[in-house]
């Protein structure tokens, strides 16, 4: 009995103690567990994130405003020349604008180098003019088909004459190439721009961009360009740490100083100007008449981190209700027209009630962050759905999911279930865009009036039947506006822009996880708050017209309906009818082309969006090289840059030999009859200047600065002795990026035979000590049995 | 004596006897096992993958180039074959995709569609898995010829020069350099377990085109 207890109590001793081991085994066991588990997870992240951005170095992407940039000793970066002055000269003229933008650079360094202009430019602008001063050369940009234009550049590269070459990147990048720029040259570009007033509700605005280099702007206030797989630059992210990169030499003050803009702003508005405002710089108004205003730049106070803003509204009640203007050029007329919807349609507070269709491609392609994307960003929008709007979600890989059997109120039941079920998405699989287009455009049932049917396909676009597609939402969109949305870093931007454009809706490019709120949330400004739709504009009476924008694009709140036309005919006759829908109302407008008053430019703004409609329509034109041919057309008859052609300009005479430094005073002050660099000169200027009186300390201090900046540049930048080895080393710069091209495979074998080991030994282990702990047992047992 | 039924004998089986918390100890051994058994599978099924996934895309490569199909090796593919490239000296081969993403990596090496076509004016860029098609490529020395056949059928012979290392992001491949050559690319080093930045990268030279153009692949087999 008392022996019994004893052993009972040893029993529970003993159990507790294996208690306590097998616990801590099984913990062990979860832990090892738990850590293979995140070290796969994180493995499968792709690939290092770049390397930390030197101060001083940059990539074509970051800028912000035009600059030069040499190649520098780290590959794939480059330096900014140095910059001596900028003018900048804008003519407006009613709601057109011409910007002329002259700088004046250096090359600092005791080599010969090929530099790379580069500029961001506003959407619509139609560059048509490239004027180069390099060392005591002057060239002027001729415009040639792309292909010519780049054999003769090379060509003259080659001969070691000056050159400069200026293409189209994107429709809002230009790049300039300056070959053969010799040790201490001076170089000097001027280019022309024409592009069109922003009219918003009843401010008329433009915008400049000033922004030095990211690297001065903590909060960037141009996006950086994301530029096209084609031309060999890497598609960049914003850099995260900005704030962390310091600038070389320079803090505004002081950049204000050595690089000094001078601003001048012609302002003819058409009809007596009221107010006018510029958000971020401090700006001088002369009043020459009721229509008229110069502005300028206040002395000295250019801080280079944001864009120059100018805004400028009617004289109270004044406020012009439309606008159409001509511009006869070789025997044809070019109208330009602007108009407000009606003030009815824009300010009913109304909501739309909204139908939307959401399509989420899950294929195989998806996989990695374009997945994760593409969830957040739906996740997002179908949170901001709301519950008097109706919706469904689509998903497809080779195979295909609609989620709700219909349209169902978006309740917060449904919204969280839809979430759900796209959180839970996996990419695998093919893409079979098709049946899924189909089911979003056919089967869901017709319209409720009042409704707005939205469509709206996130995607990478890694299709082939682009024809077919295209095909499907022509012909069965019915009243639905079709929006894509691009996921990760190089989707196929050429089918959903054109997807969009079919659909009449807009394509959105969400390049990284970062963007996917600041991008989801234009998208959902534009989604939510439609003002116009379904407009169409007609010539009645004249001979028929060209009009571009072809087909008009809906209006948002506050915009008015702008489009550009070319008649055949120096005076034609006859009315433009603009019609359109503002919810169910419908809405028409008619002008009197005669009485259109005269303005300049139009031609060229017309060609420019005659050729984003070509763009437009290109699989509409079954042979691209048609295509091709047309846009050229365009573009040569107006002197535009755009894909397809190319300014190219050369020196006739080849370069004089190394080791002459050209200093300022060589530059010849003779210029050419119609060129006007004098501005960019600002020392020999000053003296006439507005703002001459005691600026020799100022001088002296900026010129010491101008130096401190050069040695700086020169130390950073890879110079090359000759003019030959500087065009070899430009080239070597443009680089490819390589895809990561390692596998799990290796990794996971190795884990898995690890764990087959673990295993193995913990399992042997553990019927070792059950066996010598059941011996022990027993013969506990057997001692008390005795 | 109940204990001794405990005793070695005929056995109602070793699971049925153990105490419960025994037999989670046991069941989290198995689990263990069980897992590490899945990841040697996963790894060789996607060697596996890379393997058979050549022998299909060899098979529709081969009907490209006698004009039949649209060179989607399978109907739900992703991507297109374009090319085959041949390493003669170590007898090896592949086919080429075109677009290197993810998905068409694990089927062969991709040929990044931003940069010519090989035997075009430029610089081309395949790249492929170190450990699966590329495996090869450290052996790749400096005046190998290699074989590129285009899925037009054009056949060029590029001359392999040195290998380098550079970063995925500092390559220094120039897609619209002059002249007509050819990198290979992979990930470096060949025996690294983790995914690394670094890239291994052989540039070749073009030395000429092969006539007349023959209708077959002519691979070696490996």
């Amino acid at each position: 009995m008392f022996l019994d207890d004893e052993i009972a109590e040893s029993r529970t001793r003993q159990n507790e103690a294996r208690w306590g081991m097998y616990l801590a085994l099984a913990a062990l066991a979860a832990c090892i567990v738990m850590i293979l588990g995140l070290m796969t997870q994180a493995s499968a992240q792709t690939a290092s994130a770049r390397p930390e951005q030197m101060a001083g170095y940059v990539r074509p992407n970051d800028m912000g405003t035009g600059a030069l940039l040499f190649p520098s000793k780290e590959p794939g970066y480059f330096v900014e020349a140095p910059r001596l002055a900028t003018d900048v000269q804008i003519d407006v003229n009613g709601p057109i604008m011409r910007t002329r933008v002259t700088q004046r650079f250096q090359n600092p360094s005791k080599g010969w180098v090929e530099g790379t202009y580069v500029f961001p430019l506003p959407d619509d602008s139609a560059v048509d003019t490239l004027k180069m001063q390099i060392g005591d050369r002057f060239i002027e940009g001729q415009i040639k088909p792309r292909q010519a234009a780049k054999e003769i550049y090379e060509q003259a590269k080659a001969e070691g004459k000056k050159a400069a070459l200026l293409e189209q990147q994107r429709p809002n990048l230009f790049t300039n190439q300056v070959a053969n720029i010799g040790p201490g040259e001076t170089v000097v570009v001027q280019i022309e721009y024409q592009s069109g007033v922003r009219q918003s509700n009843d401010a008329f605005t433009f915008r400049f961009p000033m922004v030095v280099a990211p690297r001065y702007n903590p909060q960037p206030v141009v996006q950086t360009v994301d530029l096209d797989s084609r031309t060999g630059y890497a598609v960049s992210d914003p850099v995260p740490d900005r704030q962390k990169i310091e600038p070389p030499v320079l803090d505004p003050r002081e950049n204000a100083r050595i690089n000094p803009v001078t601003l001048t702003i012609n302002l003819k508005a058409g009809f007596p100007i009221g107010e006018v405002t510029s958000a971020y710089h401090e700006i001088e108004t002369t009043t020459l008449d009721q229509l008229t205003r110069k502005i300028t730049l206040k002395a000295a106070s250019v801080p280079a981190d944001r864009d120059f803003e100018l805004s400028w509204k009617a004289v109270e009640g004044k406020s012009p209700y439309a606008g159409l203007f001509r511009e006869p050029v070789g025997g044809k007329t070019y109208l330009l027209s602007f108009v407000p919807p009606p003030v009815t349609a824009t300010e009913t507070d109304k909501p739309v009630r909204r139908e939307v269709v959401f399509v989420i491609d899950n294929s195989g392609s998806m996989a990695g962050p374009s997945m994760e994307q593409a969830k957040e960003s739906l996740a997002l929008a179908i949170s901001r759905l709301k519950p008097e709007d109706r919706f469904n979600v689509i998903r497809f890989d080779d195979t295909m999911t609609v989620h709700l059997p219909d349209l169902v109120e978006a309740t917060p039941d449904k919204r969280e279930d839809a979430i759900a079920f796209v959180r839970g998405l996996t990419a695998d699989g093919g893409t079979e865009m098709l049946p899924a287009l189909e089911a979003a455009l056919r089967t869901q049932g017709p319209v409720a009036s009042g409704a707005l049917r939205q469509v709206v396909f996130l995607t990478d676009g890694a299709i082939g039947n682009e024809g077919q597609l295209f095909q499907e939402i022509q012909s069965n969109r019915g009243d639905a506006r079709v929006f894509t949305v691009g996921i990760g870093s190089a989707p196929n931007s050429h089918f959903m822009t054109k997807a969009a454009e079919y659909g009449r809706g807009t394509f959105t490019l969400i390049g990284s996880e970062s963007q996917v709120a600041a991008r989801m949330g234009e998208l959902f400004t534009k989604l939510e708050s439609p003002a116009m739709t379904d407009i169409s504009a007609t010539f009645e009476g004249a001979a028929s017209g060209d009009i571009t924008p072809n087909p008009m694009p809906d209006l948002y709140r506050g915009e008015p309906v702008v489009l550009t036309a070319e008649l055949d005919g120096t005076s034609p006759e006859g009315k433009l009818r603009i019609v359109g829908k503002a919810g169910d109302q419908p809405w028409r407008v008619e002008m009197d082309i005669a009485k259109a008053a005269t303005g300049e430019g139009i031609a060229k703004l017309w060609a420019r969006r005659k050729i984003d409609d070509l763009e437009a329509s290109a699989s509409a034109i079954a042979d691209p090289a048609t295509l091709d041919r047309q846009i050229e057309t365009v573009a040569l008859a107006h002197h535009l840059v755009s894909r397809l052609t190319s300014l190219v300009a050369v020196d006739a005479t080849p370069s004089r030999p190394a080791g002459e430094n050209l200093t300022e005073t060589d530059v010849p002050l003779n210029l050419p009859a119609g060129w006007d660099f004098g501005k960019v000169f600002g020392e020999k200027s000053d003296a006439t200047g507005p703002d001459a009186t005691g600026e020799v300390d100022e001088r002296e201090a900026s010129a010491e600065s101008q130096t401190k900046l050069a040695m700086v540049t020169a130390d950073r930048m890879l110079a090359a002795p000759t003019a030959r080895a500087a065009s070899l080393i430009a080239e070597a710069n443009n680089q490819v990026n390589l895809p990561q091209t390692a596998t799990e495979a290796d990794k996971q074998i190795l884990i898995g035979l690890t764990l087959l080991a673990f295993a193995l030994v913990a399992g042997s282990t553990f019927v070792f000590w059950r066996v010598q702990i059941a011996a022990l047992v027993i013969a506990g047992v057997r001692r008390h049995g005795r | 004596m109940a204990a001794d039924d405990d005793l070695p004998g005929p056995r109602p089986g070793f699971l049925a006897r153990l105490s419960a918390i025994e037999t989670i100890v046991v069941a989290i051994i198995a689990l263990i096992a069980l897992a590490g058994l899945m990841l040697i599978g996963k790894g060789f099924y996607m060697k596996a993958k890379a393997e058979v996934s050549q022998v299909l895309l060899k098979k529709s490569f081969e009907a490209q180039l006698h004009g039949e199909a649209s060179g989607k090796p399978w109907p739900w593919a992703d991507f297109e074959t374009t090319a085959e490239i041949m390493a003669p000296r170590i007898n090896r081969s592949a086919i080429v995709l075109q677009g290197a993403s993810g998905q068409a990596l694990a089927f062969g090496p991709a040929w990044l569609s931003n940069t010519p076509l090989p035997g075009d004016e430029g610089t081309s860029v395949i790249a492929a898995h170190r450990d699966t098609h590329f495996r090869w490529l450290k052996d790749v020395s400096s005046g190998d010829l290699l074989v590129l056949t285009r899925k037009d059928g054009r056949r060029f012979l590029f001359r392999a020069g040195e290998g380098r290392v550079a970063r995925w992001d500092e390559s220094g491949i120039n897609a619209s350099a002059s002249g007509r050559n050819l990198a290979l690319a992979t990930c470096w080093p060949f025996d690294a377990i983790e995914p690394g930045p670094m890239r291994y990268i052989v540039t070749a030279e073009l030395v000429g085109e092969q006539h007349p153009v023959p209708l077959t692949t002519g691979s070696v087999s490996k």
